[in-house]
């Protein structure tokens, strides 16, 4: 009947419409939750048994009262009695148990491949997702939104279940033993469930409203915070401060607004719980005085009426987590649902041991469309032999970072095509490509682990005398030594800050051990002291003979030594050929040289 | 970093900090007072609805007096409408009182970070001081509501319940004592549990997230060196520890619901045992029998409560330590005990005289600098990065003290002027061109509200900015977004000039960054309002624009921090020194050019 009746209103609560779309989105985790469908169902099963005990424990309760209240009994009845009562407690407690390991266990379960799953596919989304996506917004995806599904499937099916269950059993129970008290009961209960749902639908507005101000006052601060300087220098530190206060002003009277609701959710469920207690001992009591119940009747009515006080806010919270858990699923779904645009373009790629040979045809991109549309790179062709040494140098935001990224897959061209070694890399495995390639980018990026960890990335199996080498040819080994812990020592925050040129050096490292056929520096040399740049230069040329090498630098001390060096402007080779070559030309690259030779010479003086 | 601090956990009380955090409750003793009044109020009614039930019982009910329940029941509504009354408004009121002391502290550490110089916010990230401001002080929140409040609520509580227990009856008080010390030790068992599985549970969570932050934010480095399966691997590692935990923990629950449950359950069981052999003995009746099992229940909720609240107490003790921090450190710029003024008018003179300085005292960055500026005069200042220019301008804003020397403006060493009122006269306009959220017209003024709108729209004009801004959607009303994302970098360099003429200083201190983001109309328009700006009036400029160094009336030359040439254009040209290389390096190109 509480049942029927829960059922008739919660369309009037909640949108049906509305309900199909939260299906909809949890649709896209069905199969994490379906694989563990066994153990759900399990502890649902449990939650059955369980309760069936539980609501014996109130009809114990009953007897016993009238046994004392009928004085005559016997110590052993009486001990007997209260025996079977705490062994229904102990096995309610036994199923209980298993109830929660299966059910909440399961769940953590859930949570735990689908946070795998999510890195699995994070580690395989390319830079265009990247770009779209912050890292903040990401993380609160793996974390919160994951926790939420977590929630729903734990601890909400679980208090579902058992709500359900206890309700309709204790329901039951209380319509044979008094039919009128009982409806009364159970015609009141649904009022708690609805005043959840209701007045936690409406906290959640207002709260929604809360954390928006409070988002506010965290952004205010943050922009003072980091125009310090500017406030500084107009003075504006107490206007400010007042500022502030004003923004902190009205989350505070938002939130005053919000605690005058949401105060109002316990005090009002007990006072409906209380409401129908009271209501029980006026019905319950007269009939006991008039003799058609029993004290023990009275007191059996008290103790399901405690024992459903939880499973009828429960049912009200499952619908708020299934709320939470729908709108989460959703987003997990757009990162899970994502397909990568950089993979293997078929199923049999071809397995390829990079040589080196390096052809660009007629390669070109642009982003956008109509007007929006820009131009990045434009018919560039050039070819690298292997063994030859490439640089390519220009002004800033000419594309050169975008060239080089081609050959690694990072980004594909929207014309022309690039070829290793007579392929097009697009029909190569992308893991065969890579590991041909070895890539030094412009931003250093190292990991919090170990100089050895960060120098052996690419290659975990290396040999102490590869390491060395390599530590050696990037000019790192005398750092190395002077660090604490030597090259064991933990780097980023909580180990050792590295400066610019050890972290750049490191890099090269790192991509040096893994000898590969193409070795591509993006201005890997911009923290690194000219000198120390000339000798890494001249240790890949010994150490690396043979090798395909392509070098962006801004300096053209670095450059000039290169078989041949390309001038990019603009998204187009502007000038190629060797040093001397473009020299002569008296081009950009000329210009470019002079200032250089003006520069050391203000340096050096 | 958040995440690391979390795992730094002392003591739950700590009597220092917590008198520390009383003097901001202080100030609204009267509603804490009003509050703990209503939550007594609250304890109080709730002990009648189990009496009720017991006077129902042997009095009506026994006599068969139907009728008699029915006042009974009225003073039972009556009660829950009271109880009702005390929950609702004792939570509105500390929730009020609290809410007031939360944003006292926050405007208190707000302006303290106000006050400190420059060199705090290069040692301080931004991220760390919003952390400070929104989650310490939101730990705080919950020391207040739940440690004071809620804390001596459990306790009142606990003892009213004993009390009246006592009062009915000792000896079916006693018999229900039997169980008590059995839900105190599981209750502590628990929690000792739980607090080292939580701590597990929370060092393991952060270690995924440290890691997932770590590898989305280097996800290109993992695809280009083909290390997805190992990150995978390891991702998966850490994974399965914090499954564990989670198990653990879920285990835990799993046997403490069920155990406490149990436990109420013997606990009825012994009381209704032993309890109706009182009753047979006529020591205690039925009703009081029933209503004791309530009672019973009243006192394992507070018992398990106050447990609970440790943790809460450890954080909001852990944060206080944080804030505190904060707030005992030094200003590091302080305004002199006895201030002296400016002339008025002020004329705009510029002395350095041996000036030592460096962000950090072992590293000098000027090593002893002097010269002096006659009112009036505009002067460029140029040399390689690194040479100390920018040092120069934060210094005479006084952003930074000085180790040695001096600096004085007019005669009088900035040190002992007041910090606002040196700033009045000494405008800088910072290299980045900082934006905020608000329109451009309180772009330009800020919150100088003595600036009228008929000064801002000069100022616009003045400093060439009028073009762009009457071309905006809504002009001076448009809305400029966080950090002026919504802006060009040109158009927010002429914006910070506008801003420094409106405030129209005496002393002008210009940050001119050449910048390759401008467009070439923008770059003849920024160097047009850069000659207008410095005409007539006492300025240093870090030149990068050859437009610029041509205007003034002298240069001076940093190398490595120390002065190396000063005199005219053409004077350092004949000298053919560092300026006349400087210039031939980087200024050929634009001379060139026009």
């Amino acid at each position: 009947m509480y049942l029927g009746l829960f059922v008739v209103i919660l369309p009037y609560i909640i949108r049906t419409k509305y309900i199909e779309a939260c299906m909809n989105q949890l649709r896209a985790l069905w199969p994490y939750v379906v694989r563990y469908r066994a153990r759900f169902l399990l502890g649902l099963l449990t939650s059955v048994i369980a309760t069936g005990f539980a609501v014996q424990i109130p009809q114990m309760l009953r007897i016993i009262v009238n046994e004392i209240n009928e004085r005559g009994i016997i110590w052993t009845d009486l001990i007997h009695s209260v025996l079977i009562m705490v062994g229904f407690s102990i096995a309610d407690g036994i199923f209980r148990f298993g109830q929660r390991t299966l059910i909440m266990g399961t769940a953590h379960q859930v949570e735990s491949d689908i946070r795998e799953g999510m890195f699995k596919r994070l580690l395989e989304l390319d830079q265009k997702f990247y770009g779209e996506h912050h890292t903040g917004d990401l993380m609160t995806r793996v974390t919160n939104d994951i926790s939420s599904i977590r929630q729903f499937y734990g601890p909400g099916v679980s208090s579902m279940a058992s709500a359900i269950l206890m309700i309709v059993t204790a329901s039951a129970l209380m319509m044979t033993t008094n039919a009128t008290l009982a409806s009364i009961v159970l015609l009141l209960l649904p009022v708690v469930t609805i005043l959840f749902v209701v007045v936690g639908g409406r906290m959640r507005l207002i709260f929604r409203k809360v954390q928006d101000l409070f988002g506010e006052v965290s952004s205010r601060a943050q922009e003072n915070f980091s125009g310090i300087r500017t406030i500084k220098a107009y003075t504006q530190e107490v206007p400010e401060t007042a500022e502030f206060l004003r923004v902190n002003e009205r989350f505070r009277l938002q939130n005053v607004k919000y605690v005058l609701l949401s105060g109002l959710l316990w005090p009002t469920i007990s006072l409906v719980m209380g409401t129908i207690g009271a209501l029980v001992l006026l019905i319950g009591g007269r009939s006991v005085a008039a003799g058609e119940m029993t004290i023990g009747d009275l007191v059996l009515f008290n103790g399901y009426l405690a024992a459903l006080g939880w499973p009828v806010v429960a049912l009200g919270w499952t619908v708020d987590l299934y709320q939470q858990a729908a709108s989460a699923a959703g987003r997990l779904g757009e990162v899970l649902q994502r397909v990568p645009t950089i993979k293997d373009e078929s199923h049999t790629p071809v397995q390829l041991t990079v040589d080196g040979a390096i052809a660009f045809r007629n390669v070109g991109i642009s982003v956008g469309d109509g007007d929006a549309k820009r131009t990045i790179l434009h018919d560039i062709s050039f070819t690298v032999e292997k063994g030859q040494t490439v640089a390519i140098v220009g002004a800033t935001g000419g594309g050169k970072t975008t060239l080089v990224n081609l050959l690694s897959r990072v980004q594909d061209p929207t014309h022309g095509t690039v070829h290793i070694d007579g392929h097009d890399i697009r029909t190569v495995a992308l893991s065969s490509l890579r590991d041909g390639i070895g890539y030094v980018p412009q931003d250093t990026f190292l990991f919090s682990v170990p100089v050895r960890e960060n120098v052996t990335f690419g290659r975990p199996d290396a040999d102490e005398a590869d390491i060395q080498q390599a530590l050696l040819i990037s000019r790192l080994s005398n750092d190395v030594v002077q660090l604490p812990q030597g090259i064991d020592t933990l780097v980023g925050e909580r180990g050792v800050t590295l400066s610019g040129g050890q972290k750049q050096r490191t890099a090269i490292a790192r991509a040096v051990l893994r000898n590969p056929a193409i070795l591509v520096l993006d201005d890997a040399l911009s923290s690194v002291d000219t000198h120390t740049a000339a000798q890494i230069l001249e240790g890949l040329r010994t150490f690396r003979s043979g090798g395909t090498a392509i070098l962006i630098a801004q300096r053209i001390a670095t450059v000039r030594e290169a078989d041949m060096i390309i001038v990019l402007h603009e998204g187009t080779i502007a000038e190629q050929g060797t040093h001397s070559e473009l020299v002569a030309r008296n081009g950009r690259y000329a210009a470019m040289y002079q200032r250089e030779q003006l520069a050391d010479a203000v340096e050096n003086a | 970093m958040t995440v690391y601090d979390d795992e730094i956990l002392g003591k739950a009380y700590d009597g220092r900090l917590v008198r520390r955090l009383m003097t901001f409750v202080w100030p609204y003793k009267w509603q804490l007072f009003l509050s703990i009044g209503l939550m007594v109020g609250s304890a109080l009614v709730e002990l009648v609805p189990p009496y009720l039930l017991r006077t129902a019982i042997d009095g009506p009910i026994a006599s068969k007096h139907i009728d008699g329940i029915v006042p009974i029941f009225l003073i039972y509504i009556i009660t829950l409408v009271a109880a009702f009354g005390f929950r609702y408004a004792q939570n509105y009121t500390m929730q009020v009182m609290s809410q007031k002391v939360i944003i006292d502290i926050r405007m208190v550490i707000f302006s303290h970070i106000q006050r400190m110089s420059l060199g705090f916010f290069d040692r301080n990230p931004v991220g760390r001081l919003l952390t400070r401001i929104t989650n310490d002080v939101d730990a705080l929140n919950e020391f207040i509501t739940q440690g004071t409040v809620a804390l001596l609520g459990d306790l009142v509580r606990l003892i009213f319940v004993i009390g009246m227990m006592l009062i009915l009856s000792w000896r079916l008080a006693l018999v229900s004592f039997i169980m008590f010390p059995v839900v105190i030790i599981s209750t502590i068992i628990f929690q000792k549990i739980m607090r080292a599985t939580y701590r597990e549970m929370r060092q393991r969570l952060a270690r995924i997230n440290a890691y997932l932050n770590e590898q989305i934010t280097g996800v290109l480095v993992t695809q280009l060196f083909g290390r997805e399966p190992r990150s995978k691997e390891y991702f998966a590692e850490m994974s399965a520890k914090y499954l564990e935990s989670q198990f653990k923990s879920n285990t835990t629950f799993a046997v403490f619901f069920p155990a406490i449950n149990l436990i109420s359950v013997t606990a009825t069981a012994v009381l209704l045992l032993l309890g109706s052999q009182l009753v047979f003995a006529e020591y205690a009746t039925i009703g009081l029998l029933v209503a004791f099992t309530l009672y019973n229940e009243q006192a394992f909720g507070p018992i398990r409560q106050l447990a609970e609240r440790y943790n809460t107490l450890q954080s909001a003790m852990a944060s206080s330590e944080r804030i505190f921090g904060v707030l005992d450190t030094p200003e590091g710029i302080l305004d002199p005990e006895h201030p002296v003024a400016l002339p008025a008018p002020v004329r705009g003179e510029i002395v350095f005289d041996k000036v030592i300085f460096g962000y950090n005292p072992d590293e000098p960055v000027l090593k002893g600098v002097s010269f002096t500026i006659p009112a009036g005069q505009s002067v460029a200042v140029v040399g390689a990065t690194g040479a100390g220019k920018t040092s120069l301008v934060s210094l005479m804003a006084r952003f930074y003290d000085i180790q040695s020397g001096g600096i004085l403006l007019d005669g009088i060493d900035i040190r002992t002027v007041p910090q606002h009122e040196l700033r009045r006269h000494v405008g800088a306009v910072p290299q980045d061109p900082t934006c905020f959220s608000g329109t451009i017209l309180q772009n330009i003024r800020l919150h100088d509200e003595t600036i009228t709108d008929e000064r801002v729209k000069w100022a616009a004009e003045i400093s060439g900015a009028s073009t762009f801004i009457d071309h905006l959607p809504d002009t001076y009303q448009y809305e400029v977004r966080e950090r002026g994302s919504n802006l060009s970098v040109g158009q927010r360099q002429l914006l910070a000039f506008a801003r420094a003429m409106a405030f129209n200083p005496d002393v002008l201190l210009i940050l001119d960054e050449a910048t390759s983001s401008v467009d070439t109309e923008t770059e003849v328009v920024m160097q047009k309002a850069v000659q207008r700006l410095l005409k007539g009036r006492t300025s240093i400029v870090i030149a990068h624009r050859l437009s610029t160094i041509r205007n003034v009336d002298r240069i001076l030359v940093l190398h490595r921090g120390e002065l190396v040439e000063d005199g005219s254009h053409e004077e350092l040209l004949a000298l053919n020194g560092f300026y006349a290389r400087l210039y031939r390096l980087q200024y050929a190109e634009q001379l060139g050019g026009s």
